[in-house]
């Protein structure tokens, strides 16, 4: 309990020495920042109320940025996470793909843009399309990796043993190596969806879909004197980013307890 | 194990599911997209029209769009790019220089005579083919000084869509008319203009200080540059010293203006007026580049302004001529337009 207490206060000295620093830069004119509490009175304003110019609030900016991030990570983890336990079974398999993988792995996600754009051109909502494309592949690999990594840290005697007791491939994967990958499932989970989300703000910026929280702030940039709105957008996606994290760590500890 | 699963095929099930409900409704809806984008994002069917500027209406055009209607039908000789410089630059003899070399050149665009040769100019600033050119070159007007009532219609359009952030008095003017007088500066072009109208000969003093001149890349409006570059008209006057400097967009030279990168630049009329009030960018207006240019430009089947009603249209960006355009033939048939 005092922990707790101990670590809210911690949080609390933080961030008021965070609002103290950008306080001093605006006062002082270092960088004209807007002053945090003009920049606070605009984020709830615009929160819920519609922000003139484009006419629709942050909520819903931020309801089209997550949507897209849910669907381009949940097809990323559909395909990684099975991806990640057979590679990190199976060495043979593992060393096929691996060498694809690690080419494609290093490649920022931001740097598919225009090929995505091209690729989903035929389909009925290309920009759509390649942005959900984005989010994939930034949190495919980071997953598989993971999923990858606990995966093969299946202990080796209890695989022997079990071997010497007669269980066969789908046993051992069903009783071993799955269970041990879990923990490797849900950290996959937070750190694609981590990646996932920056992925797909950048991507709202580069192309235009009309709405998301990327292309908020690239609006707000462009009509000029919107400092504390482009803020805003800022604060908004670090929120949703805590708060997507927090999500996946609760229930990490859940199913850890659980298991 | 199996409750992760469906928790991920659930969240992917719900956001599809999401995705698929796109509003209908009876407004216009507006979408901001780079012109290059809008002509891909036509051909794929993502808009269904676009308001843009030469050559993208032109090539549009080309690629299977028509046009729904010119600019100049919707608002006769409309404003579109200036020539403005920084007030923190304070040559008047370079800036009045710079005026006198875009009023030849732009008297040498109008020539009829010079047509064969400004097609020329025109296909290689923009590296588009000479037909699309030619035919973009029928559209613009070049002109070498703006009408200020023209900008003051606009400006009123900016406050109206609660665009302009700041107040004139908070810029430090008290009303419109002291804001406008700053931000026109006419008396070097008429100095200019009138000694040239004693003798076309006149060339003003030399100048040998160094400049830095911002365009946008091969933006046919800005053929005037081009021209001056290439008519020799910057060497006439002794300028050696001149770096230009490309811009993707209006935004970006006004940000370059703020940030010091450039002391004159050819520019759109409406990030000029927006980022002036908007962020405070102390610049001034010295000349005209031209008038009209632009073009609703829609897919096959929409016919008239009507039907855009529940369409998508591409605008550069909210607060452009073009997207106060859009705004003013759509409301005139009683059509809202509103951002997607």
């Amino acid at each position: 309990m005092t922990e707790d207490r101990e670590n809210l206060q911690i949080r609390i000295l933080a961030l008021s020495f965070l609002i103290i620093v950008w306080y001093f830069v605006s006062i002082t004119g270092i960088s004209p920042l807007p002053y945090p509490h003009n920049v606070a009175k605009t984020f709830f304003s615009i929160l819920v109320n519609p922000e003139p110019v484009l006419g629709r609030n942050l909520l819903q900016h931020s309801f089209w940025s997550v949507i897209r991030v849910l669907s381009g990570a949940s097809i990323a983890f559909l395909i990684a996470i099975p991806a990640g336990i057979l590679t990190g079974w199976h060495i043979k398999l593992d060393s096929l793909i691996s060498t694809v993988v690690e080419i494609f792995r290093p490649v920022p996600p931001l740097a598919w843009i225009p090929l995505a754009y091209l690729i989903f051109t035929g389909f009925s909502n290309p920009v759509q399309a390649a942005q959900i494309f984005i989010v994939f592949v930034g949190a495919f690999f980071p997953c598989l990796l993971s999923v990858r990594e606990f995966a093969r840290s299946a202990s080796k005697e209890l695989i022997e043993m079990a071997r010497a007791f007669g269980a066969g491939d789908s046993e051992i994967m069903r009783y071993i190596i799955v269970p041990s990958s879990i923990p490797g499932i849900l950290s996959g989970i937070r750190i694609g969806l981590g990646v996932g989300w920056m992925s797909i703000v950048a991507a709202e910026m580069l192309a235009t879909s009309g709405s998301g929280l990327g292309y908020f702030i690239m609006v707000m940039y462009e009509v000029g004197g919107r400092a504390e709105e482009i803020i805003s957008g800022i604060i908004a996606i670090g929120i949703i980013g805590y708060i997507m994290n927090e999500i996946v760590l609760k229930m990490e500890k859940r199913l850890m307890r659980w298991r | 194990m199996i409750r992760v699963f469906s928790a991920i095929i659930v969240m992917l099930a719900l956001s599809t599911a999401m995705m698929g409900c796109t509003q209908e409704g009876d407004a216009v809806y507006t979408v901001r997209l780079s012109p290059p984008d809008m002509i891909e994002q036509l051909k794929l069917k993502q808009i269904d029209g676009y308001v843009a500027w030469e050559p993208f209406v032109s090539k549009g055009v080309k690629s299977g769009g028509k046009i729904l209607l010119s600019s100049n039908e919707i608002w006769n000789s409309h404003p579109c790019c200036v020539v403005a410089y920084s007030e923190d630059f304070s040559d008047d003899r370079a800036v009045r220089d710079v005026v006198w070399a875009h009023i030849k050149a732009t008297e040498f665009i109008n020539r009829p005579e010079n047509r064969e040769k400004v097609i020329e100019y025109a296909a290689e600033f923009t590296g588009l083919s000479r037909e699309t050119v030619s035919k973009a070159l029928d559209n613009i007007k070049f002109i070498e000084y703006p009408e200020e009532e023209k900008f003051r219609t606009y400006f009123r359009f900016l406050g109206d869509s609660k665009l302009l952030k700041k107040s004139i008095n908070e810029l430090g003017f008290n009303n419109e008319d002291e804001f406008f007088s700053s931000f026109f500066r006419r008396d070097i072009y008429e100095e200019v203009k009138k000694e040239l109208e004693k003798n076309p000969n006149y060339v003003p003093d030399k100048y040998d200080g160094s400049i830095r001149i911002g365009y946008l890349t091969a933006d046919l409006h800005h053929l005037a540059l081009f021209v001056a570059q290439k008519e020799g008209y910057f060497e006439e006057i002794g300028m050696k010293n001149i770096v230009f400097k490309q811009y993707p967009n209006g935004v970006a030279v006004m940000d370059a203006f703020r940030a010091g990168e450039i002391d004159i630049a050819y520019l759109g009329g409406a990030p000029a007026t927006l980022k002036r009030v908007n962020d405070d960018t102390k610049i001034r207006i010295v000349a005209g580049v031209n008038n009209e240019g632009s073009a609703i430009v829609v897919r096959e089947g929409i016919n008239s302004i009507k039907d855009l009603r529940g369409k998508t249209i591409a605008i550069p960006g909210y607060g452009t001529v073009q997207d106060f355009l859009l705004r003013m033939v759509a409301e005139k048939e009683g059509l809202k337009v509103v951002a997607k």
